[in-house]
Order: C-alpha cells, then sequence, then structure tokens
C-alpha cells in the first residue's frame, strides 16, 4: 500500500487551490464558452471567486456538516460552488441534472440538503415542485438568471448576488471562514456522490480528503498528468470520474477544465479545445466512429479511396508505432504520409489532435472501435473502476493496452479474485461508508476494507491484465447448469453500429433469447441510402429489412459464442427488435445507460414468453414517459425471429 | 362584442402574472383590403398595447395573413388608416416598415438559405449599422468594433433562443423547427419594438412548440417586446395571448381576453363551422 | 529547356492574361445575376458604352453633336479641352451609376416579380438601346482609348528570360496591368461583400428577396447598387480591351465570350467567373497552339464553346455553381 502520510499541508480541496494560486496563479484554470467566444479565469481568479462564495454560503449561515446540493450542465460556477461548500465546511452533494423531480426528491430528502444550488430556471422548477416534502431546504441558489424575474425570491437568491453579499460583508466572516479551511483534515468528507444502482434506490457514497486526493496524486503520476494539461468538462458532475478528473486531479496537477457552451456543441467545443486528457464512455466514441463512417458514404470517390487505404495501413502498424515496437522504414513513412493527408486531418476534426492520454470505461468497448482510435495514435486507453473505490480499480499503463483487458491494478490498489469468481480490491481510495446506511456499508466493505465490485472476472495468465465477464450475479446458469453471461453476448452484440442495445434473456432456461435496440442514427442513415421511408423508431425497428440486417448480425455473434466452450450454451435462439428505447425515463436503463435487466424483463414479460413460446407475432402495449413528465402509451406488434445457432454438441466435438 | 376591449384603461394594467400592459403601440382603423374585387380584410379595426402578446386567430383564409401582411407592409389597403406610435403611418415599403421598428417571420420561413444562422440572424442587425461603405473602407477599426457590438447582441439572443449548436450551420441543412427558431432570432436581433409572428407553430410536433411557447413568451418577458401573432391552433393561443382578435371570412368577429373569446357565440360558430346568414 | 516547353509556357501565359480580360466581363455578369437573378445580356454593351463615354470625356467631346449639330445646323465637336485620363475615369464610373439609377427607375422596377425570361428580354432590349444611345451621344467612328497604360513588349521580362532560359518571353505590359487591376478589384469585391454591411445586404438580397425585405433591405437601393458595381466593372473591361483593340462595336461581342466562362465556372459564384476565365483563355490559347496547325488554325473562335458545352454535359452547374439543396 502507498504511504499514509497525508501530502504535506494539502489535505483538503481549498487547500490545493491554496497552492494552486502561489504556483500557478496566472494559469488558467477554467474556461467556459458562452456568447459564441472561450471566457477564462486564472488560478488567482478562481481563488477569488471561490472565496467570495464561500463568504456569501458563510452570510446565509451555513453550518459544518451541512449537505450541499448540485444540480446543473457542467459550468464553472457549479464547481466553483462545491470548493466554497467544502471551505465553508459544508458537504456538496451533485446530483444527476437530467434526473426526474422525483428522483431528486428522494436524494435531497435523504442527505439532508440545506442549501440546494443550480444551474438554471429548469433546475429551479424542479426543486420548487418537490420542496414542500423537503422541509430541510432553506435555500436555492441559482446561477443563470434568465427567466427568474417572476419567481418570488423570499428564499430563492441569484449565485451571483450570494457571492457579492459575501465580498461585502467579508468583514463580519473571514475570520469564521478561515478557521473553517484550516480545520479541514484528511478526514472530513470531501463529497458525497449517489450511485445511480441498478437496483434499490441510489446510495450515497461518502468520500473522503484522503480518497480523493491520494486518488487524484497516484492517478496523475501514473499518466504523468500536469499543469499543462486540457480537459473537457462534459459528463454528469454527480458521477464519481467527472469529480475526479475535473476536481481532484485539476486541483492536484492545476491542469485547466474546459466547460461546453451546451450539451448540444459538445463536439464543436471538442474540436476547438483539442483536450490532451480525455475521457469518454464507450458510446462517445461509438457515435464519433459512426459519424465519420457515415461522412465517409458520402464522401466522393477519391476521397474514400484515400480514407480506406490509409486506414487499412494505420490499422496494420499504427496500434505497434503507438506502443513503441518496432516497425519497418517504409511503414513508419507510409503512416507519416498517412497521418498527414488523413489522420491528422481526422484527429482534428474529431478534437483529439492533442490528446495525450485518453480513456474509456463503463462498459466493454469494441475492439475495432478501441483499435480505430489507437492505429490514429490516439493513446486511447481502459480503466476499471467504481465510484466506492473513487473510480480507479485498475488501469492500463501506456504499452501495454488491448480492448479485452481492464488493465492492472492502479498504483496503491490490491486487487483479488473471490471464490465465487468476484472481484474484490483494496485501496487509499476506498469509500467511507454509504450515508444512513450502515448495513449496506458492512455487506459491502469488510472489517479488513476489502470491497466487493459484484463483478466476475479473472487475472490473465502471464499479462497480469484483469478481465471482466459480467456482473457477478447476472453470471448465472442456464437449465442444464452451463454458464450463463449475458453481458458477453450483449457487448459482441452491441460492437454493431447497428445494435445500440441489448439484452440477452436465459437464466434457468434451456436456451437463450434477446431483446435488440436499433441505433437510430445509424440505421436511419441506411434507410436513407436504401430509399426506405419511416416516421418513427417504431416503424424502422419493426422493418423486415431491418431485422434481416440483424438476424445476421446475431447469426454472426451466435458463430463467435459458440467458439468459447465455456459459453457456447449462450448462443441466442430467438430474437425481436423492440419498439422503443430502451430510457432512463421509463426506469429502464440507469442515468448512466445501463439497462436494468428485472424491469425491463418484467415490463415486457409478455414478449418474453412469446420469445419461449415460439410465436411469430406478440402484439403489445408499453407505457412511456414523456420528457416532461407526462405518461402515454404506445401500442406495436412485433415480429419474432429465429436465429440460425452453431450446434453445440458438434462444435464441441470439432474442439475436441 | 368588442366592448371588451373599449373598458381597457388607456395607459395600461397589469396582468395576472405581473407583466405590465402598456399604451396602444399601434392602431389599425377600419381596415380595408381588397385584391381586385376579392375583399380580404373588410373594415376591420383593433389596437395592439405596448408589452402585449396580442393574437389573430381564425378559420383558414379569415384573412389573418392579410392583415399581418398589411400591419407590415407588404400590403398597402385600400381603406383605412395603420397608427403607430401614436402618428399616422403613410404608405410605406415593407423594408421602411422595418426600419421602424417591427420585424416579423414568415408562415413558410423566408431565410436565408445559402448563409449560416450566424449570418443570418446578423442580417437583422442591418439597419441598425450606422457605417456607411466609405467609413468602412477609411476607419476600418471602427467599423469592426461596430461590427463585434452587434455580434455580442446576436450571440445574446443565440444562447437566448438555444441555437449555439447549429451558429455555423448553413440554414439550407437545418430542419424545419430550428428554421423556425433562426427566423424568431433573426427578427429578435433587429430588437423589434413591435414582432409579428405568422404561425410560429405551423408544422411543428407537440414538443418544438412547447419550445417554441416558451421561447415567445420568454421574449415578451425578458425583452419586454410587444408581440402580435397568428395562429389557428386555438389551444396554443389560449394559453399564450393577452389579447385575442378573430376573424373570419375578413371580417372581425370577436376582440377580447381568451376567456371573453371563449364565451363568444359568434367564435364558437366559426370554428364549428355554423353556416353564414 | 526544351524550345517548345518554353513556347507553350509563354502561350500558357498569355492565355492567364487573356483569361483574366474574359473573367472581368464574366464577373459583371456573376454579380447581377447573384443579386437579382437577371441574366444580364447587355454587360457586353455596358462596357462599350463605358469606354465610348470614356473616350468622349477625355477628349472633351460634346455629347450628342451629331444629333446637336441635325437639328440646330450647328458645327461642334468638341468643347476643346482634355481631360486627365483618372479625372475622366472618375467622371465615367459616375455616369456607370447614373446609368445604374436609370435602369432602375424606367426599367427593373416595373418588372417586379416578373419571370426571370421577361428580365432577360429586357436586358436585350436596354443592350440595344445603349449601343444606339452610344452612337448617338459619342458617334460610331473607331476611337483610340489611352489613359496611360504601357503597352507594348515587357523589356524587363524578355531580358530577364532570355538571360534565364535562353529565351525571351513575349509579355505585352497591358495583359500585366490588367492582371493587376483584375486582381485588385475581386479582392476589393470580395472584401466588400463580406465584411460591409452593403455586402450583407446584397447577399441577403441574392438570397431571398421577401426575406431582405423584412429586414429592413431596400430592394431598389440593393439593385442601383449592383448596376453600378457592374457599370464599374464593365468600365475597367471596357478600358482594357479597348485599349488593347481601340473603342469600336465590336467590343460589345466580348460579351459571347464571357457565356463559356460562365458555363464553366457557374452562373452564380465570382470564384467561378475567375478560374473559368483563366481556364478558357489558357485552354484555348494552348489549343491553338498545340492543335491549330494540325485542323487548319482558328480554333479561338470556337473552342471555348465546344469545351463549355463538354463540359455543361457532365457538371451542369458549372465548376463553383451552387448545388441546389432541398429538403423535402
Amino acid at each position: 500500500m502507498v504511504s499514509q502520510t497525508p501530502t504535506g499541508e494539502l489535505c483538503s480541496i481549498p487547500a490545493l487551490l491554496a497552492r494552486n494560486v502561489q504556483v500557478h496563479g496566472a494559469k488558467a484554470a477554467y474556461r467556459e464558452k458562452e456568447f459564441g467566444i472561450w471566457q477564462s479565469w486564472t488560478w488567482a481568479q478562481t481563488a477569488q471567486e471561490i472565496r467570495n462564495m464561500a463568504l456569501g454560503l458563510m452570510v446565509l449561515g451555513i453550518n459544518r456538516g451541512d449537505h450541499v446540493a448540485i444540480i446543473g450542465r457542467n459550468r464553472p460556477a457549479l464547481y466553483w460552488s462545491m470548493v466554497a461548500a467544502q471551505m465553508c465546511g459544508a458537504v456538496p452533494v451533485p446530483l444527476y441534472q437530467d434526473a426526474v423531480a422525483e428522483e431528486m426528491a428522494y436524494v435531497l430528502d435523504h442527505c439532508g440538503a440545506r442549501f440546494v444550488i443550480v444551474g438554471d430556471q429548469e433546475q429551479v422548477d424542479k426543486v420548487l415542485e418537490v420542496q414542500d416534502r423537503l422541509p430541510n431546504i432553506e435555500h436555492i441558489l441559482y446561477h443563470d438568471k434568465r427567466g427568474m424575474r417572476k419567481y418570488d425570491h423570499s428564499h430563492l437568491n441569484w449565485l451571483h448576488d450570494v457571492a457579492e453579499e459575501g465580498r461585502a460583508g467579508h468583514q463580519r466572516v473571514e475570520a469564521e471562514l478561515d478557521a473553517r479551511i484550516a480545520e479541514l483534515t484528511w478526514d472530513h468528507t470531501c463529497v458525497m456522490l449517489y450511485t445511480s444502482g441498478t437496483t434499490g434506490k441510489p446510495k450515497g457514497v461518502v468520500l473522503s480528503n484522503r480518497n480523493v486526493i491520494e486518488t487524484a496524486r497516484n492517478s496523475s503520476e501514473f499518466d504523468r498528468l500536469a499543469a499543462g494539461d486540457d480537459i473537457l468538462a462534459y459528463l454528469p458532475m454527480a458521477w464519481v470520474g467527472d469529480f475526479i478528473f475535473s476536481v481532484g486531479q485539476a486541483y492536484w496537477t492545476g491542469f485547466c477544465v474546459n466547460c461546453p457552451e451546451s450539451a448540444a456543441t459538445m463536439m464543436t467545443d471538442l474540436r476547438e479545445i483539442g483536450p490532451t486528457y480525455f475521457f469518454a464512455p464507450p458510446r462517445v466514441f461509438e457515435g464519433q466512429l459512426t459519424s465519420v463512417m457515415i461522412r465517409m458514404e458520402d464522401a466522393g470517390r477519391f476521397k474514400k479511396k484515400l480514407f480506406d487505404h490509409f486506414m487499412a495501413v494505420a490499422r496494420r502498424v499504427g496500434p505497434d508505432i503507438l506502443d513503441g515496437k518496432p516497425v519497418s522504414g517504409m511503414d513508419r513513412l507510409r503512416y507519416a504520409l498517412g497521418d498527414l493527408l488523413v489522420y491528422g486531418p481526422l484527429k482534428n476534426t474529431l478534437g483529439f489532435s492533442r490528446i495525450r492520454v485518453g480513456y474509456t470505461a463503463g462498459e466493454a468497448i469494441g475492439p475495432e472501435i478501441f483499435d480505430f482510435y489507437r492505429s490514429l495514435g490516439i493513446n486511447l486507453k481502459q480503466l476499471y473502476g467504481q465510484t466506492e473505490a473513487t473510480v480507479f480499480i485498475t488501469q492500463q499503463p501506456d504499452g501495454q493496452v488491448r480492448s479485452d483487458t481492464v488493465g492492472v491494478p492502479s498504483p496503491g490498489v490490491e486487487v483479488r479474485i473471490a471464490d465465487n469468481g468476484e472481484v474484490l480490491y483494496r485501496s487509499p481510495g476506498t469509500f467511507v461508508a454509504y450515508y444512513k446506511n450502515p448495513e449496506s456499508t458492512a455487506s459491502t466493505k469488510d472489517p479488513e476494507g476489502w470491497v466487493a465490485t459484484g463483478d466476475a472476472g479473472f487475472f490473465e495468465e502471464g499479462t497480469g491484465h484483469l478481465r471482466i465477464i459480467d456482473r457477478a450475479k447476472d453470471v448465472g446458469k442456464m437449465a442444464d447448469g452451463s454458464l450463463f453471461a449475458p453481458k458477453y453476448v450483449e457487448n459482441k452484440l452491441k460492437f454493431y453500429p447497428n445494435i445500440l442495445e441489448a439484452v440477452v434473456f436465459g437464466a434457468g432456461r434451456d436456451r437463450c433469447t434477446a431483446f435488440i435496440n436499433i441505433d437510430l442514427t445509424a440505421v436511419g442513415n441506411w434507410a436513407e441510402r436504401n430509399n426506405i421511408a419511416y416516421s418513427s423508431y417504431q416503424e424502422l425497428a419493426g422493418h423486415p429489412k431491418v431485422l434481416d440486417t440483424i438476424q445476421r448480425h446475431v447469426e454472426e455473434v451466435n458463430a463467435s459464442v459458440a467458439q468459447d466452450r465455456m459459453l457456447s450454451g449462450c448462443q441466442i435462439h430467438r430474437f425481436l427488435v423492440l419498439h422503443k428505447e430502451l430510457d432512463a425515463d421509463d426506469g429502464e436503463m440507469t442515468r448512466t445507460r445501463k439497462v436494468r435487466r428485472n424491469i425491463v424483463a418484467e415490463k415486457f414479460s409478455d414478449l418474453i414468453a412469446g420469445l419461449y413460446d415460439g410465436a411469430k407475432q406478440v402484439s403489445t402495449r408499453t407505457e412511456v414517459t414523456y420528457e416532461d413528465g407526462r405518461k402515454g402509451y404506445i401500442s406495436a406488434t412485433l415480429e419474432l425471429r429465429d436465429a440460425k445457432v452453431v450446434p453445440v454438441a458438434k462444435s464441441r466435438k470439432e474442439a475436441a | 362584442m368588442t366592448a371588451a376591449a373599449q373598458t381597457m384603461p388607456a395607459e395600461g394594467w397589469t396582468t395576472a402574472d405581473g407583466r405590465k400592459i402598456g399604451p396602444v403601440l399601434m392602431e389599425m382603423k377600419n381596415i380595408t383590403l381588397r385584391f381586385g374585387g376579392v375583399k380580404a380584410i373588410t373594415d376591420i379595426s383593433f389596437d395592439i398595447r405596448e408589452g402585449e402578446i396580442r393574437a389573430i386567430i381564425g378559420p383558414n383564409g379569415a384573412g389573418k395573413s392579410s392583415m399581418l401582411n398589411v400591419i407590415s407592409g407588404f400590403y398597402v389597403p385600400q381603406e383605412g388608416e395603420v397608427w403607430f406610435r401614436g402618428a399616422r403611418r403613410p404608405p410605406m415599403k415593407p423594408y421602411e416598415v422595418a426600419r421602424q421598428g417591427i420585424a416579423r417571420t414568415f408562415q413558410n420561413i423566408a431565410l436565408f438559405e445559402g448563409m449560416s444562422v450566424l449570418n443570418n440572424i446578423m442580417t437583422g442587425r442591418l439597419t441598425m449599422m450606422n457605417t456607411n461603405i466609405a467609413q468602412q473602407a477609411l476607419w476600418w477599426g471602427r467599423a469592426q468594433r461596430e461590427e463585434d457590438e452587434h455580434r455580442e447582441k446576436v450571440e445574446k439572443i443565440i444562447d437566448f433562443l438555444e441555437i449555439q449548436h447549429i451558429r455555423k450551420t448553413p440554414v439550407g441543412r437545418l430542419p424545419y423547427g430550428l428554421k423556425k427558431r433562426v427566423e424568431l432570432a433573426r427578427a429578435l436581433a433587429a430588437e423589434p419594438k413591435l414582432l409579428l409572428l405568422d404561425e410560429p407553430m405551423a408544422g411543428m410536433n407537440v414538443e418544438e412548440k412547447e419550445d417554441m411557447c416558451r421561447f415567445i413568451l420568454d421574449v415578451n418577458d425578458e425583452f419586454g417586446t410587444t408581440i402580435a401573432l397568428i395562429e389557428h391552433d386555438m389551444g396554443v393561443v389560449m394559453d399564450l395571448s393577452d389579447r385575442v382578435v378573430v376573424m373570419d371570412y375578413g371580417k372581425k368577429i370577436g376582440d377580447g381576453s381568451p376567456d371573453d373569446i371563449r364565451s363568444n357565440q359568434a367564435v364558437i360558430d366559426a370554428y364549428l363551422g355554423v353556416s353564414h346568414d | 529547356m526544351p524550345e517548345t516547353l518554353l513556347y507553350a509556357i509563354e502561350v500558357t501565359l498569355n492565355g492567364l492574361m487573356a483569361g483574366v480580360l474574359y473573367a472581368l466581363v464574366a464577373l459583371g455578369f456573376v454579380l447581377i445575376f447573384k443579386a437579382s437573378g437577371i441574366f444580364n445580356y447587355a454587360q457586353g454593351v455596358l462596357a462599350l458604352f463605358a469606354a465610348l463615354t470614356l473616350v468622349g470625356i477625355q477628349n472633351g467631346q460634346v455629347p450628342f453633336a451629331h444629333l446637336i449639330n441635325a437639328i440646330f445646323g450647328t458645327s461642334i465637336h468638341h468643347f476643346g479641352w482634355h481631360v486627365p485620363a483618372v479625372l475622366a475615369i472618375l467622371l465615367t464610373a459616375l455616369v456607370m451609376v447614373g446609368l445604374a439609377i436609370l435602369v432602375e427607375r424606367f426599367v427593373l422596377k416595373h418588372l417586379v416579380n416578373q419571370e426571370p425570361i421577361i428580365l432577360f428580354m429586357a436586358t436585350i432590349g436596354l443592350a440595344y438601346f445603349l449601343e444606339g444611345m452610344g452612337d448617338v451621344m459619342w458617334g460610331a467612328d473607331i476611337k483610340k482609348l489611352d489613359v496611360g497604360i504601357p503597352q507594348g513588349m515587357s523589356g524587363a521580362i524578355d531580358d530577364f528570360t532570355y538571360n534565364a532560359f535562353g529565351y525571351g518571353f513575349f509579355i505585352d505590359q497591358l495583359d500585366i496591368v490588367a492582371t493587376v487591376v483584375a486582381v485588385i478589384l475581386v479582392v476589393s469585391l470580395t472584401l466588400f461583400s463580406q465584411y460591409s454591411k452593403q455586402g450583407r445586404a446584397l447577399r441577403a438580397v441574392a438570397d431571398d428577396h421577401q426575406a431582405a425585405l423584412s429586414v429592413g433591405i431596400s430592394l431598389r437601393f440593393i439593385w442601383v447598387l449592383t448596376w453600378s458595381i457592374a457599370g464599374f466593372v464593365a468600365l475597367v473591361a471596357g478600358i482594357m480591351w479597348g485599349s488593347k483593340s481601340g473603342v469600336q462595336f465590336s467590343l460589345s461581342l466580348i460579351a459571347l465570350k464571357a457565356l463559356p466562362v460562365l458555363m464553366l465556372g457557374g452562373f452564380t459564384s465570382i470564384p467561378g467567373a475567375i478560374v473559368g476565365g483563366l481556364i478558357i483563355g489558357v485552354g484555348e490559347k494552348l489549343f491553338e497552339f498545340f492543335a491549330g496547325p494540325l485542323i487548319g488554325g482558328a480554333t479561338e473562335n470556337w473552342f471555348a464553346y465546344v469545351l463549355a458545352l463538354i463540359f455543361l454535359v457532365f457538371r451542369p452547374q458549372g465548376l463553383f455553381g451552387e448545388k441546389i439543396i432541398e429538403r423535402v
């Protein structure tokens, strides 16, 4: 284990802020695009802004240990308000901004927030909607004034006004504030993050200063992150990854956090900033690759030829060059030419020209997607982590990157595999507790500090890399006792650009079946090129030609699954394409877009029955929730299809 | 019938949600418009007050668009007077009306398809640019500064209407709903005293309609812009407007608050298609 | 270097220079077509008229002298003074602006919202009217135009190339000046259209009349503006061609050379007009040089049209013409 000693006096985020003012005072700390221009703040300016906010909170009467909920998209002011809360001895609790009011109400109630700091009117409305049930809430502060003029401001304040009040009244509260900053230690809570939880209510994960800062230090050193780096802060602020990247590592190293103008401009902003350190879940990389491919389909013949030729070169030698393996001079020359003509411009359009370290995690990434980026010379790596570990459990060192592992244990982290195959870890980042939930804390973290991840996996012999199979509880048995690993099959399916989501069933049954969600962008584009008219997702999903394509994909996956003797029973015998996209608003997915298997199985039980009783068609009616929270129903008649499977017995014989 | 409108206090009033409605901004007096022998508008009078959202509704072919075109100068009525800001307006060309501070959008969208969203909205500020050709050539710096000031105003509008992501996109490539929003942005860029919207929600889906409604209300609320709009979707109008003029076959058949209009027998008849005798 | 190659380079350079002049005329077409959708048949005559007026003013000719003499039995021809070239050019430019105002007032204003073919016919009428007008005002004789542009072989280039390659290039100084002027003209026009308020208004009108009206742009002002600019471009073209081969009726026929240029470059693109002009200029000179002797020469008369025809088949919108994007 890495040393237990505090890192000098730097045992809180406010302390790191003070250090950054000393060391990097005139360097950009934050940038945000507003009104079409990138505005920026140096560390010195940032410290002033944060201090004013903290003074303002003091004037409003914030107490030690208060919880301050923070809701909104990534904006410097909201990041600052988290640090301001910490200065006052309070605990910031970032919430998912796209959660419906109901979900927010649970978290706000559970943490007992006295202060809620939000981005704009939309969030104010949501909080006001549930406020009468939440007597704890005393002050709501908002950052964006727009549309707020008519509101009753008795408990509502413009964040800017609060900071102004703080500045004006600094003499009254300054001493007290400085005292509170000084008393912050390793063991004070740094942040509380609610896990979206695939089952049950969200749990508040308490992370101490030690958790956050030691993890930030270790991981920054691992990838040699430094003050000159740039990141784009676009992932939900409530997610532990964003907190570690945009707060932990940013304050540890002093690098610059760039906030996009809006969610819709993310890609443009990415291109303009050109981050050097970038994290994205696989679906972002997938989406970008899909849009590149679509653009190439529409490009002229010469351009397409050029692209195909040099991409073939890149696939052959790109990853080796990136990993520093020997490559012939001729190939290096070819690659250099390709870089000039294709990879360079392409990376520039994607916003990846400057990337030094890129990470993906959360889901398995398709090997061809992963290789695509690496062959372009983008150092994309995988990591494995969770909120309870303050992100990092394992990660891939430079030069040892593969799409099918999640790397070696991160610095300071111990990992072992339990008898049932579950992955366990112990690290400086291991969370303190679940807030107000000692039972769950006890069942997750044993007295020696080992935490069960809930994932099944194994260490690869020879390399020492960890491979994850599936959620431990999702790895089940089929009726004949053979292994059932749905995630494994689903991931293979999802590697096809046409398939957005897949849910495989089969636990305790004699064969497997699947639900498929098509990717509206990819399939829609294909439909447009082939003159197939459609008016909705539902119509496209039911189109016979689409079903044919999906069937081909399923059968290819079956062939590939059959190769693995252990898992050959997981081939998909029958499937259907769902008439709606699985949606977090309908509870079918978590906010981080993980499928809630049980809820899906329950909600569409009629369809599952159809898949197992051999029906050719099933009519169904499904409740949906619109963006504004209203509910409605959609009806559909779905076609159920058989897919070819490779006979298990035969494949065994071949293998034998 | 028009009693409700006439009993309104001249200096204006405050609405239930706390917005100030001011004195009369524009008044149409006995307007009659003919195309050849066909009367599109017959003897219609009504006023538009500062700060209000005024709707003109009616079934298809009732003459609503003609009325809007009279206000914006695209048509010149044969009879009647148009009063704007306390003075009678002589017959004018549309561009002169625009320069008086009356901006508009079109039912079928009239944007500069070949230009980017940003440039489209910038054209909305053309009438406010003061330097002439010679000045632009000789004092490049000053012209540039002026350009920057206009750009800043335009960026505020882009932010307000949440179209940052399409700033540089050529308008021709945008879907219908966004085009409507860009057109609204261009009209707003002129900082109009009166904003005319010709069926702002035509052809939109439910979600786009809700967005547009919110933008119209916000524009009125944030900038205090007076808005006159045409719509045939009754529900939308009733939620949105302070006062409503109802037209049918070129005549005015109702004028008053949405509640008045809802209970007006002539209006009910017109919408239920009772024959005119 | 082999003789033929050097010779070919010289021909190419000469072709480029000729192309610049084609481009100048084509530019006038494009400007008016973009702003008002009118194919201005009178563009060539505008150049002739401008050149005639310039010569007339320079020489102190009395306008309508023949007419006046015929009616009043007088015999006046000249005021007896010489106007310096720069002043004469400025005055001519003013005349072209006046002409633009008259065209708007008496022709365009009455044809708003008419079919393009009607407007096209109107410009044909305008062309013949202006041609007659030019004759009546300034007389029908061939005139020499001299605004002080150096002419004849450029000695410097001849010497330089002779020393360098052992073969002196023959390049007309006038062509060099024409090229420089054309470049300046195009750059300033581009700056004007991209960055000035009027340029923005001009592009707006070119895109959508109704929308332009609604943002407060006066169509009539824009039309006067475009016709003035087109008149000015015509003046420049008139000066160059007139200096080269005298001011005479055939000057108006250079408009016909602009046609293939437009087909090549697209009717709506300023860069298209330039590139198209250069391609045609170089193409016809090189074709004449290589293929002329084989098929009996005089290919310059038809080569441009054949090239344009071939082009039309493969890319009807021209090299730079806008693809019409329409969403359904």
